[in-house]
């Protein structure tokens, strides 16, 4: 082998890796794999436990049940350019919240009679492109299809890696326009029959190399959703009626986010710390915090161990709660647990074997919320509240 | 509350001390459990069962399409 053949296959291993960096983020990652093809599989199952009986006022004590299946392929498209397409195939069924009574002992949660069967189809696409070995920038596709909603997004994004400093510039914007027709919306007189909803998202982000160990990243990102945004399956128990009313939510919201994310890696021990936290704010008075942390622990043989913890704890939003005396001046109301305050945590394994061109994977999840779990106090639980485990298996197959 | 946060963050980027690392220093970085989102599918995933569950989503992505999940 010439010297100058052995120079070049070194300096393109040392481009490779110098791209592949978590502070030049995923797009620059799938720049540093365009001359492999690379294929990943996942099957998820997803069981939500059992409503607690004590809970429940009427309907279904089963919750839902989703099959999830994912395929990942991502090629070289020329020098420059590569290319990632992704399906997402799952199946659904099950019973979900529909309203809450007032109970002898707390709210009681009513059930939706029938269950529900229910298939998504969800394709995305996505095309880097190295404009310079500098700056990437990157356009997004994807449509997502329902028995009852379609969504079609797109959206750019642009990676620069700031000359002269181990800074990482990202930033990009996206769109989603949505279609709802629920189900039986035709037939119920108090069901609406078709809606629309929109969303537009923007984020800025910076990455800091610290050290060759240490990367950070401070990013901002700006939601604004329009439309339809009411659950069309929820209603409302309004006490002086003794009746129910639909779920009615504001036809906008404004929505912030601020994440905070680390990655560190320990040579002495072969292991990488993740620590990631998120701050959400929207003018609905929903306030959250997402804090999690894993640790990656390589081990003989080619096994990589992942314990990974997730603490998320939120407010409420003004126009919730579990069921109300009189219906709200505003006309505004919800008692969908998604909007209710409480906290949940979830913990996750997840076991990996790599050889040389293939890896494979399993994960387990359990995820609990509760109101115990709330950083602030709360009066009444939603007895609506999940709880569910994820089984999943994968591979990646580099080709 | 937002304004603060975003000093806060600011702050910590700032505060960090940087140690020089050259292009060829890079090795435990690139490695793949050292990227943002090591499973890409993964994430996906759990991005969109987090969005289905919890009020809050988003992050440093322009994300996917809705969903009409519950």
């Amino acid at each position: 082998m010439s010297l100058n053949v052995k120079n070049k296959r070194a300096l393109t291993a040392l481009t490779s890796a110098a791209l592949a960096i978590p502070g030049m983020s995923a797009s620059v990652q799938a720049a540093s794999v365009l001359t492999e093809t690379v294929v990943q599989y996942k099957a998820s199952a997803y069981r939500e436990a059992d409503l607690d009986s004590s809970k429940l006022s009427g309907g279904s004590l089963e919750r839902y049940e989703i099959d999830t299946q994912q395929v990942r392929a991502q090629l070289p498209l020329g020098e420059n350019t590569d290319a990632s397409i992704e399906f997402m195939y799952e199946t659904m069924s099950g019973a979900s919240p529909w309203f809450i009574l007032p109970g002898q002992d707390g709210p009681v949660q009513v059930m939706s009679g029938a269950t529900i069967h229910e298939e998504r189809k969800d394709l995305q696409a996505k095309i880097n492109h190295l404009l310079n070995d500098k700056t990437v920038i990157s356009f997004i596709g994807g449509v997502s299809d329902e028995k009852d909603y379609f969504a079609v997004n797109a959206g750019l994004e642009a990676l620069y890696e700031i000359p002269d400093t181990q800074l990482t510039l990202t930033a990009g914007i996206g769109y989603s326009d949505d279609e709802l027709e629920p189900t039986d919306g035709s037939i119920l007189p108090d069901r609406i029959v078709r809606a629309t909803r929109d969303s537009t998202t923007a984020f800025v982000g910076l990455s800091q190399i610290l050290s060759k160990t240490t990367v950070v990243q401070a990013s901002l990102s700006y939601s604004l959703q329009r439309g339809f945004l009411s659950d069309p399956y929820k209603k409302v128990w309004i006490d002086d009626q003794a009746n129910t009313i639909n779920d009615s939510r504001p036809d906008d919201r404004n929505q912030f986010v601020a994440q905070l994310r680390l990655r560190h890696f320990l040579p002495e021990l072969k292991a990488a710390v993740h620590l990631d936290y998120r701050y959400f704010e929207d003018d609905w008075e929903v306030a959250s915090s997402t804090m999690e942390a894993a640790w990656y622990q390589n081990l003989p043989g080619g096994w990589v161990f992942t314990p990974s913890l997730r603490y998320y704890s939120q407010t409420q939003a003004f126009f919730y709660a579990p069921y109300f005396f009189s219906a709200r001046g505003d006309g505004f109301g919800s008692a969908d647990y998604r909007l209710s305050p409480y906290g949940a945590i979830s913990v996750k394994l997840r076991l990996e074997k790599r050889w040389q061109s293939l890896d494979l994977h399993a994960e387990w999840e359990s995820y609990e919320a509760s109101a115990d779990y709330s950083l602030d106090s709360v009066d009444l639980e939603n007895p609506g509240l999940v709880e569910f485990d994820i089984l999943s298996v994968g591979l990646n197959w580099r080709l | 509350m937002r304004v603060l946060f975003l000093l806060l963050c600011l702050s910590a980027l700032a505060g960090c001390a940087v140690e020089p690392v050259e292009a060829w220093e890079r090795d435990y970085l690139a490695r793949p459990e050292m990227a943002w989102d090591p499973d890409a599918l993964g994430s996906a995933y759990r991005n969109n069962v987090h969005f289905s569950k919890e009020a809050s989503n988003g992050g440093a992505s322009v994300g996917g399409g809705g969903c009409g999940c519950n």
